[in-house]
């Protein structure tokens, strides 16, 4: 798989890249530490005054959290810096350069830049699961990972998909790189469950910003809260994504090389 | 005094016509802002419902109101020239600025003051749209809103300070994210942001009073809620005065320290 | 003379720490420890002075120390020895009276504001440089009138071209009627037309204004065209400072004559020096005084396709000078 060994090589100059920085390194344990005390000391707060938030327990909060950090470090290490320089390469000029390359456009623009550090993010995530399924007390079969495993990996399409399609519309619209600042906003509110929104903005963390897919489901899964109709919703809903996301770029790809021959 | 009179008016001028023409990402980051205040709004309205209406003193309407309110607080007195600074240092425009006879905060205080007036035209109705799908519970006494008046400017002003001191942080190195984390994560605490003050822990509390952050948005947001006393406001404005003072006395430091470094390394 | 010198430095220096990092993973992760700097020595002791109304071009190689010298002088850099006055002042102390006097552009940095019209950038100048109104519309038109700026006055500094924004970058500083310049590398990145156009505007400005004009260049058509007095400057030393016409006399004596010839590979060392032999292009050094008689020559005895006569690079040049020194 050529692909496979194209990304294997992009990672191994992205990570000697970021290791010659050694303050990165630092600093990014410094801010996912920083975040996850915020969030943490958050969660105490609230449940200093209840029980339970919008039907969640404090445990299975944390679990939320843990699987917020785990897809923010997923998406961050390749997905976003990638798509963040797609965009900026489009409004520069400099972009003719990656799409006269041989390989697939999709495959080069998604994995041109690595942020090794991001990684971070995931291990944090996954301290907080195993934190909260230990509280939990949660027995864990096969299937019950089976499905966490795959809503992750569906959610973190869909959250890729969602990146695509906006670097996609960069091709028409230069400045499409401010909509970022609306993404940020309504990720983080993937930090609570999705039921305590008005319904306005439940539906755009839905279909919108694919938040609730990318965090929410996953985690329902994982505190076995799950329903069947939702499982499949996230699935139908991630194959849509990638084809959709596939076949708009190639249509975006086509016609911005026709308007610039 | 004419001179300086002069350079603002036109500051405003020339900052209004460039800021005009990116209206689009400002209404962008106004959403974002309202998303903000929205999530926290959500949070404690579920946990005020999940106790029966009420959470420390406070019912959902109240919850409404307070983040109505802390919203507009903070759109008023926040700034961004951390970025700005870390910006201007790495793209080498810092230089010309330090050779003007004007201190560049004068610039920054003009920028700073058009932006928030140009985005009040879109953040007013906001404001009243938002009262109107949350219905919050206002008990505003008329004298809390003229009190209103000073305690925000100050609260502007010392905010201001603040964040330009640090930004200036910038002047020794490039690596500012950390430090400028730590700042958001203990203003989003001590602020009042992630929960009115009246439902953090004690020892929270305690310390909050001793911080600049609670005179910057829980102050001015709970005068005008109507939850505070005359003489609890007194106090707040004499708190607001001190913390200006030693704000504008750090910044003058770190300034001339900063400019020091900087003409000894050069860009 | 006993009127002071606008310039005056004396044994002025300047130097950097900068950081060493080598290459390879074990000395990245190394540095994630422990951090080592080494000295650089930018600018080493160099003295001169300038009179009022001088136009002095100051001539090296990049990296060589002209632009620290230019910081110290406008005041961005404060010296690491010896010391500069300028108009009297210290300029590092950055006094108010101190900046309403100078004038710092630099040729790839904009201090126009990108979004608004170029008259509104003026604008802002005119408040902070407390400009009285009718003089600075008297400088305005005149400037509008040397520069050809009027029409690009009203139109927002993204819609210019490299060169006309240049044109109004210079402009927007000597609004405030500064009586000296310190210009860097004022026309790098232009066309050939703009260069000139610049360049006669400066000798005009100093010629009308009697201001004072340290301009640093690697281009020496720059330095030629404006330029009496040049100062030299390489690896941080001043290794000339004098006339022009002196130091092209003095140190580069030669001429190189470029030549393309039909039959490649004839061997041309008996007309001169070679110095380079590529594709059939012979480079030759030749002394100057010989220069029309081998150009003779070769074109008698040589089926010659084309030929060209330089003054040789400025870095041969100074490279030249270093070697005297």
């Amino acid at each position: 798989m050529s692909y496979l060994r194209l990304l294997w090589i992009f990672l191994r100059i992205g990570v000697m890249n970021e290791l010659a920085y050694r303050a990165n390194f630092w600093v990014q344990l410094l801010q996912s530490l920083v975040s996850m005390g915020v969030a943490l000391a958050g969660l105490a707060v609230i449940f200093s005054h209840t029980e339970e938030l919008g039907g969640w327990q404090p445990a299975e909060l944390v679990a939320l959290l843990g699987v917020f950090f785990l897809m923010s470090g997923l998406i961050g290490v390749l997905v976003q810096p990638s798509m963040q320089r797609f965009m900026e390469d489009v409004r520069q000029g400099t972009l003719d350069f990656t799409l006269t390359k041989p390989e697939d456009s999709q495959v080069l623009v998604s994995v041109s830049e690595v942020r090794v550090w991001k990684f971070l993010d995931v291990v944090q995530g996954a301290v907080l699961i195993g934190w909260a399924l230990a509280e939990i007390g949660l027995q864990t079969s096969f299937m019950h990972t089976a499905t966490f495993a795959i809503t992750l990996v569906a959610g973190a399409a869909i959250v890729y998909s969602f990146w695509l399609v906006l670097a996609t519309f960069s091709f028409w619209f230069i400045k499409a790189e401010n909509i970022l600042v609306i993404f940020q906003a309504v990720y983080s509110a993937g930090k609570y469950p999705v039921a305590i929104y008005p319904r306005w903005l439940k539906m755009a963390m839905t279909f919108l910003v694919p938040v609730a897919f990318a965090v929410t489901v996953p985690s329902e899964a994982l505190v076995g809260r799950l329903s069947t109709e939702v499982f499949w919703g996230a699935l139908v809903m991630a194959v849509v994504m990638v084809v959709g996301a596939r076949v708009f770029w190639l249509w975006g790809v086509r016609h911005y090389s026709g308007a610039s021959a | 005094m004419i001179g300086l009179f002069d350079i603002y008016t036109t500051l405003f001028r020339t900052d209004l016509a460039v800021q005009f023409q990116y209206r689009g990402a400002m209404v962008i980051w106004l959403i974002g802002r309202v998303i903000e205040a929205l999530v926290f709004l959500s949070v404690w309205t579920a946990v005020a419902e999940s106790q029966g209406g009420q959470a420390g003193g406070f019912s959902a309407g109240d919850f409404a109101a307070y983040y109505i309110i802390m919203m507009m607080m903070g759109h008023l007195t926040f700034t961004w020239f951390m970025y700005e600074f870390e910006f201007r240092v790495r793209s080498g425009s810092f230089s010309p600025l330090l050779l003007q006879p004007l201190h560049p905060i004068h610039r920054d205080i003009a920028m700073n003051i058009s932006y928030k007036l140009l985005t009040l035209v879109v953040m007013l109705p906001t404001m009243f749209l938002m009262v109107g799908l949350f219905d919050p519970t206002f008990n505003t006494p008329t004298w809390a809103v003229w009190a209103a008046v000073p305690v925000v400017l100050l609260a502007f002003l010392m905010r201001f300070f603040v964040e330009w001191g640090l930004a200036l942080v910038a002047l020794w190195t490039t690596r500012t994210e950390a430090a400028n984390q730590v700042y958001f994560a203990a203003l989003l605490f001590f602020s009042g942001q992630m929960a009115p003050l009246a439902l953090m822990p004690e020892w929270v509390q305690s310390l909050a009073a001793l911080l600049p952050f609670r005179w910057m948005l829980a102050f001015p947001t709970e005068l005008l809620l109507g939850r505070l006393k005359p003489d609890e406001v007194l106090q707040g404005l004499a708190a607001q005065v001190i913390w200006l003072g030693l704000a504008w006395g750090m910044m003058g430091l770190v300034w001339s320290r900063g400019v020091r470094r900087y003409s000894a390394v050069g860009s | 003379m006993s009127e002071p010198p606008t310039i005056d430095v004396r044994d002025l220096s300047k130097t950097y720490e900068v950081p060493v990092r080598e290459g390879g993973l074990a000395a990245a992760l190394k540095s994630l420890v422990h951090r080592q700097t080494r000295q650089v020595e930018a600018v080493k002791e160099i003295n001169f002075e300038v009179a009022p109304g001088e136009i002095v071009g100051f001539l090296g190689p990049n990296g060589a120390g002209k632009t620290t010298t230019l910081k110290m002088l406008s005041g961005l850099l404060y010296p690491s020895g010896g010391q500069c006055r300028v108009l009297g002042f210290e300029p590092f102390k950055r006094q108010r009276d101190y900046l309403r006097q100078i004038t710092l552009v630099m040729g790839n940095r904009n201090q126009l504001i990108w979004d608004i019209p170029v008259l509104d950038s003026f604008e802002r100048n005119r408040a902070i440089y407390r400009i009285e109104r009718t003089a600075y519309q008297r400088t305005v038109d005149e400037l509008t009138e040397l520069l050809d700026l009027a029409p690009f006055l009203d139109k927002p500094v993204r819609n210019l071209s490299l060169g006309e924004r240049m044109k109004c970058e210079v402009a927007a500083a000597l609004l405030h009627k500064p009586q000296i310049l310190f210009l860097d590398e004022p026309t790098i990145g232009l066309d050939v037309t703009m260069q000139r156009r610049i360049r006669s505007f400066l000798a005009e400005y100093n010629q009308r204004y009697g201001a004072t004009v340290l301009l640093t260049s690697h281009y020496m058509a720059d330095v030629e065209a404006l330029c009496k007095r040049v100062v030299v400057i390489h690896h941080g030393q001043l290794l000339f400072d004098g006339q022009l016409s002196e130091l092209v006399q003095r140190f580069s004596p030669h001429k190189t004559i470029v030549v393309e010839l039909e039959n490649e590979g004839s061997d041309l060392s008996v007309y001169g020096e070679v110095i380079d032999g590529v594709d059939g292009r012979v480079s030759l050094r030749v002394p100057k005084a010989e220069t029309a008689q081998v150009t003779g020559r070769l074109l008698s005895e040589q089926a010659v396709l084309d030929l060209t006569v330089e003054d040789p690079p400025i870095e041969d040049v100074i490279e030249q000078v270093f070697a005297g020194v």
